[in-house]
């Protein structure tokens, strides 16, 4: 499959700007980790919040005076990536413009909120206004409609390795044909039902983090890139051997001069480290999720648009999710 | 690599099946159930409906083989959909898919609920690891992989109620270009509290019976279950000498930008999906014997729905919503109604669209009204359309 990315966005906790974000990473800066109150215990709750100045214009347009965060973030991050690629969007481009949109939570404000109001007000109270930005592809409906794309919409779900199933979905549309560009966006957001659950799940690991990135994929580009389907496994013990066939499957290896590792203190590190060092034991690997926290629907994207970004060759873009599937993708870049 | 414009295009063969609905397990009892126009709906009996105007729903009865302790501990949606794909995986052993492609709108939701009334409870139940490792949609389909012994990739589609057409097209799609031989492809969802109320907080629901294209209709009734089909490349599926159940040969996706939760009224949504699906498969509308449509009963979607076949097929071809009898099995519902479509290609019927009294002078239809109907039936079109404006259509020929 031929696919390059020609634009990139992002939305982070530490800021938008490609380069400024990246720097930051890079120098080592870290997000304020804020604390959440889970109202109904009392417990203190950690997280990566996007500091709501970061996509404040977007609150005034009409499309989204209803929306959650998940949904700013999303379409912050896919208005960047549409401009970073120059596209000018005429009825024609249009219609020959795809949007995949990653997800792994979904609209966890508006879910848990709607059915606070069953379970504490009763069924007849809860609000029509929530229900409606719950499901999974309401981001990719306000996506299509802000950036002007009425091609096709596919909204993808799973878990943090989600992003590179979008990349790979991209691809496989541009090489099916009908379209000459797709808009892949993963985004997330923060409540404290997810921080909860996450820190009860995975006993641990980096804060559960808000954000979201984007690319543009065309069939030329500033980057290659070559993506993988991914490697599904059934237990944590064998997610180490999926990681490396997904990373062997898009070619690394001693070519691979960086890596933008999806390590996020949690099991996934050791089988990371233990594959990285099998597969290309030469490459620096940067870890962006000690920086920018754990978004699962965004944060694979997010080491796509690093691995680009870092200025390198040959980059290897490595994920392990938490209960599906272990993905890689390859940036390699153009000229 | 796609054909080019010089090579035919793959043929895509169904091989295999799979369905759980409320019309029952397997698919020999949901034709069955369509042949007899037997209504599913029922008194929903899995959470408290007291304070909503809609009080029914199709449920998918519990099988009691299912009491494994193992299996006790997953969602039901789980079980749902390792139940499809085994039964697919027992007509065609031989079908090892590449990929697996599968939609759903929800997951695992009940599970999450039961997490959040844990919190408000301030308890800290048992079961909490089980509800969190069961919760999110990716696991029923690590489930039913597992199951089954497949150890492909999968990609999880939610694209609301159309998630399960856009499966089964993208499969279809990728199967016809030669980017995978082989692909499993379905839809699941689960009755779920949390979707209940909020169908009927906007007033989609009804608390009457659901009639879909009746000029009295009031909304829909919320369904579940899970379907699942093997496509393969149909000379590769023949050289297996498996049997063709059927092709598919079109499949067409549109994108209305005009609401989050409802069409544009002219009906150029669904109108495009169906006239790309048309073209995909080189089809003329004349050529068509029957749509399976989404037609979910509410007056946004039967209003746009009708107008668009009305204006593409006008009266010539027949028409039926197989939720008049189990209801909107939303990211399942477009897999369950593809394998319908399947057989009724096979079984030579029409499946009825019950609870019809009276035409909608908006439109003149051939709907099939209450009783199935014995045809010749050799080019389906199938419907879904959902929320955030996603359409699409399939069109199913028998082999």
């Amino acid at each position: 499959m031929n696919a390059h990315i020609a634009g990139m966005g992002w939305v982070t906790p530490l800021g938008t700007g490609l380069d400024d974000v990246f720097a930051r990473i890079h120098r080592g800066e870290v997000a304020e980790v804020k604390s959440v109150t889970n109202p109904e215990t009392g417990r203190a709750l950690s997280c990566m919040p996007v500091p709501m100045k970061f996509v404040e214009a977007l609150s005034r347009n009409p499309r989204l005076r209803r929306s959650s965060a998940i949904s700013y973030f999303a379409v912050a991050a896919g208005l960047a990536a549409q401009a970073d690629a120059g596209i000018e969007m005429t009825p024609e481009v249009a219609a020959r413009t795809a949007v995949i949109f990653a997800i792994s939570d979904g609209g966890a404000i508006y879910t848990r909120k709607f059915y606070d109001q069953i379970v504490k007000q009763g069924a007849n109270a809860a609000s029509p206004l929530l229900f409606p930005e719950t499901v999974y592809n309401a981001p990719a409906s306000h996506l299509a409609a802000l950036l002007g794309i009425d091609g096709a919409s596919y909204t993808l779900v799973g878990d943090g390795s989600v992003g590179l199933a979008a990349l790979h979905f991209g691809a496989q549309l541009l090489t099916l044909g009908g379209i000459d560009q797709c808009v892949v966006v993963g985004s997330e957001e923060c409540d404290w039902i997810l921080c909860e659950a996450y820190g009860e799940w995975r006993l641990g690991g980096s804060p559960l983090a808000e954000g979201a990135a984007a690319v543009v994929l065309r069939r030329e580009g500033r980057w290659k890139v070559d993506t993988h389907p991914g490697v599904t496994f059934f237990r944590r013990s064998a997610a180490g051997a999926a990681l490396e066939r997904a990373a062997h499957g898009v070619g690394a290896g001693a070519e691979t001069d960086w890596v933008a590792a999806g390590a996020n203190r949690t099991f996934v590190d050791a089988i990371e480290n233990a594959v990285l060092a099998r597969v290309c034991p030469q490459a620096p690997v940067l870890r962006i999720k000690h920086a920018l926290g754990e978004a699962p629907g965004a944060g694979a994207l997010c080491q796509v648009v690093a691995a680009a970004l870092s200025g390198r060759a040959d980059v290897l873009v490595s994920a392990v999710g938490l209960n599906q599937q272990a993905g890689a993708a390859r940036v390699v870049r153009v000229g | 690599m796609p054909s080019s414009p010089a090579t035919p295009p793959r043929r895509v063969a169904i091989t295999a099946m799979g369905v759980v609905s409320p019309l029952g397990w397997g698919a020999e009892v949901n034709a069955l159930g369509l042949r007899a126009g037997r209504e599913a709906v029922a008194a929903v009996t899995a959470f408290d409906v007291s304070r909503t105007r809609c009080k029914t729903a199709g449920q998918v009865e519990k099988m009691k083989s299912d009491e494994c302790r193992k299996s006790k501990r997953l969602h039901p949606a789980s079980r749902m959909l390792m139940a499809a794909a085994r039964e697919a995986q027992a007509q065609d052993s031989g079908f090892v898919p590449e990929l697996a492609v599968i939609g759903t709108t929800s997951g695992g939701m009940s599970f999450g609920e039961q997490y959040f009334r844990a919190q408000v409870a301030g308890t800290r139940p048992r079961e909490r690891a089980a509800w969190l490792a069961n919760y999110l949609p990716q696991k029923a389909v690590a489930d039913a992989l597992e199951a089954c012994g497949f150890s492909c990739p999968n990609q999880i589609i939610a694209n609301a109620c159309a998630s399960g057409t856009n499966a089964v097209g993208h499969a279809f799609r990728l199967v016809r270009a030669g980017l995978h031989q082989r692909v499993l492809c379905g839809g699941y969802d689960a009755l779920s509290e949390m979707v209940f109320v909020g169908f009927d907080s906007l007033q989609a629901s009804t608390p009457e019976k659901i009639r879909p294209f009746d000029k009295n209709r009031t909304g829909l009734v919320l369904g579940e279950g899970a379907a699942v089909l093997a496509l393969e490349e149909m000379e590769s599926a023949r050289a297996r000498g498996v049997a063709i159940l059927a092709e598919v040969t079109g499949y067409g996706i549109s994108t209305d930008n005009h609401h989050l939760t409802q069409p544009h009224p002219s009906g150029i949504g669904p109108r495009q999906a169906m006239e790309r699906a048309l073209a995909d498969a080189r089809r003329a509308p004349g050529e068509v014997d029957y749509i399976n449509a989404h037609g979910t009963a509410t007056a946004f979607n039967d209003g746009t729905e009708g107008t668009a076949i009305a204006q593409i097929f006008g009266d010539r071809v027949p028409v039926s919503s197989t939720k008049s009898m189990m209801g909107h099995a939303l990211g399942a519902a477009g897999a369950i109604e593809a394998v319908f479509s399947v057989l009724a290609l096979r079984g030579q019927f029409l499946p009825p669209n019950i609870n019809y009294a009276e035409p909608d002078p908006a439109w003149t239809l051939d709907i099939v009204a209450n009783t199935a109907r014995a045809a010749r039936v050799r080019c389906v079109v199938s419907n879904s359309f959902g929320f955030g404006g996603t359409n699409a259509s399939l069109v199913l020929e028998g082999a």
